[in-house]
């Protein structure tokens, strides 16, 4: 069974980039964010840290903070579960 | 896009600026003793949130009054060229912002004011400047983020080159608001940290910064030509630049060439605003295109003055030439991206002339090569 904070991961990427043609199941959980696998550039990542701040309560502090927590799906979980009040984590 | 003004020499016979640190003369002092105007404030002004680098004139509030409390400001800076002689046929204007009144649209939003609006487009914003300093209805507007100044200087140049300008007026200005901090800080490069420019440091950060210039060139006076202009851009994309550097080159290029063949001892003030990839990119192709040439950049204090920056520094090289002292690239420290970064200031007796290159969004880069006569 897929995680749940993954699974939402990928939910928030398709509908907050509105990725055409793309599913949350199309997207690999080690697959690179930026630059190469799903290609995101610094808009995109703008728009998915508003996103993730909003959501999980999180801070990011720099765009160096930015790419590191948008390494991957598993990245971007990890650097949540680190940094959010667990009680707004999907179960 | 290379002008290079090797027929008519365009001259700069008449420039100022306001920054936070005071007029061209006080503002080069400071950053000669090292002084930071940057200080740590709420980016969404007062409706608080995170505390970032802005350094805003003295008694203005990020949240814009009406009307802007800038506006008293500015007509203090361009006195000196106030009055109907100017947006003539002959004595044109160019008015360059990267924000021109986007502070009073967003405070229209925030409060229903509808007296925000008589500044808030750019065509408003310029027109009540204009009534204002007195000038007629010859003028242009120029934006282009912030090498917005630098198309304003080429624009006027060229008027000044073909015979179609006696003299040629180039203001430029931006005041930070709670718009564009926001927009700067949701793209995380406008942080808790102090800029530091051309630093290799694990985090980049800008700072913001209130500004505004002015300049007259014509074909005759003054102490200071423009031997070239250049401007490329590289259309690579919205926030970022070609990653081998080949847009900070094609527009350095022709300016390099210039300085090469008329053999200038040359100091470099570059764009600078803090963030890492840009910074690197930026000073090693700057050591690239002028070996040996000290790099200055002055964000680390004054901050980003945006589409006014281009204008706003040109004003400070002037100040520092007639100083005879660079000052050094302030709140930076080694290990720094290319070894020409000046860090300290330097006198600049022996220098012939100085490039004053600018970079902006969309991969926009603008150069300028000033000599002192």
């Amino acid at each position: 069974m897929a995680d749940p904070l993954t699974f939402r991961l990928k939910n928030i990427i398709v509908e907050t980039l509105h990725l055409e043609g793309i599913k949350p199941e199309d997207i690999k959980d080690d697959e690179p964010l930026m630059g190469s696998g799903l290609a995101l550039d610094s808009i995109d990542a703008l728009e998915l840290v508003v996103k993730l701040e909003k959501e999980f309560g999180i801070k990011i502090g720099s765009s160096e903070e930015s790419r590191q927590a948008l390494s991957s799906v598993t990245g971007l979980a990890a650097f949540i579960r680190q940094r959010a009040d667990q009680s707004r984590l999907p179960s | 896009m290379p002008f290079l003004a090797d027929q008519v020499p365009v001259r700069v016979v008449d420039c100022g600026c306001v920054t936070p640190l005071g007029d061209a003369a006080k503002t080069c002092a400071a950053l000669l003793r090292g002084e930071r105007a940057l200080q740590r404030i709420p980016v969404a002004g007062g409706e608080g949130g995170d505390r970032v680098p802005m350094a805003m004139l003295p008694g203005r509030a990020l949240d814009e009054t009406s009307p802007p409390a800038w506006g008293a400001v500015v007509k203090k800076l361009f006195a000196p060229v106030s009055g109907p002689a100017w947006g003539t046929a002959r004595r044109p204007i160019f008015i360059t912002s990267s924000n021109f009144g986007v502070g009073s649209l967003y405070a229209y939003r925030k409060t229903g004011d509808a007296g925000h609006l008589t500044y808030g487009t750019p065509f408003a914003c310029a027109d009540w400047l204009r009534r204002e300093q007195g000038w007629g209805d010859n003028f242009s507007i120029f934006s282009h983020a912030c090498v917005s100044s630098h198309l304003g200087l080429v624009q006027a140049a060229r008027m000044v080159a073909a015979g179609l300008a006696e003299q040629a007026l180039v203001v430029a200005f931006d005041f930070i608001s709670p718009f564009v901090a926001g927009g700067f800080h949701a793209l995380k490069i406008l942080n808790a940290d102090f800029p530091s420019p051309y630093m290799n440091r694990a985090t980049g950060s800008i700072g913001l910064g209130d500004g505004a210039a002015y300049a007259v060139l014509a074909r005759e006076g003054g102490d200071f030509k423009i031997l070239g202009q250049s401007l490329h851009n590289e259309m690579y994309h919205f926030t970022a630049n070609q990653p081998d550097g080949a847009g900070f080159d094609a527009c350095l290029a022709p300016l390099a060439e210039k300085a090469k063949s008329q053999g200038l001892r040359l100091w470099l003030k570059g764009h600078g605003t803090g963030t890492l990839e840009a910074g690197r990119l930026e000073s090693t192709r700057l050591a690239e295109a002028f070996p040996g040439a000290p790099l200055v950049g002055w964000k680390g204090s004054l901050g980003h003055t945006l589409g006014s920056c281009g204008l706003v520094e040109l004003a400070l090289a002037i100040a520092a030439f007639r100083a005879g002292r660079t000052p050094g690239t302030v709140g930076s420290a080694t290990p720094t991206f290319a070894p020409a970064v000046a860090l300290e200031p330097f006198s600049n007796r022996e220098f012939d002339a100085v490039l004053c290159s600018s970079n902006a969004f969309g991969g926009a880069h603008a150069g300028l090569l000033l000599a002192h006569d």
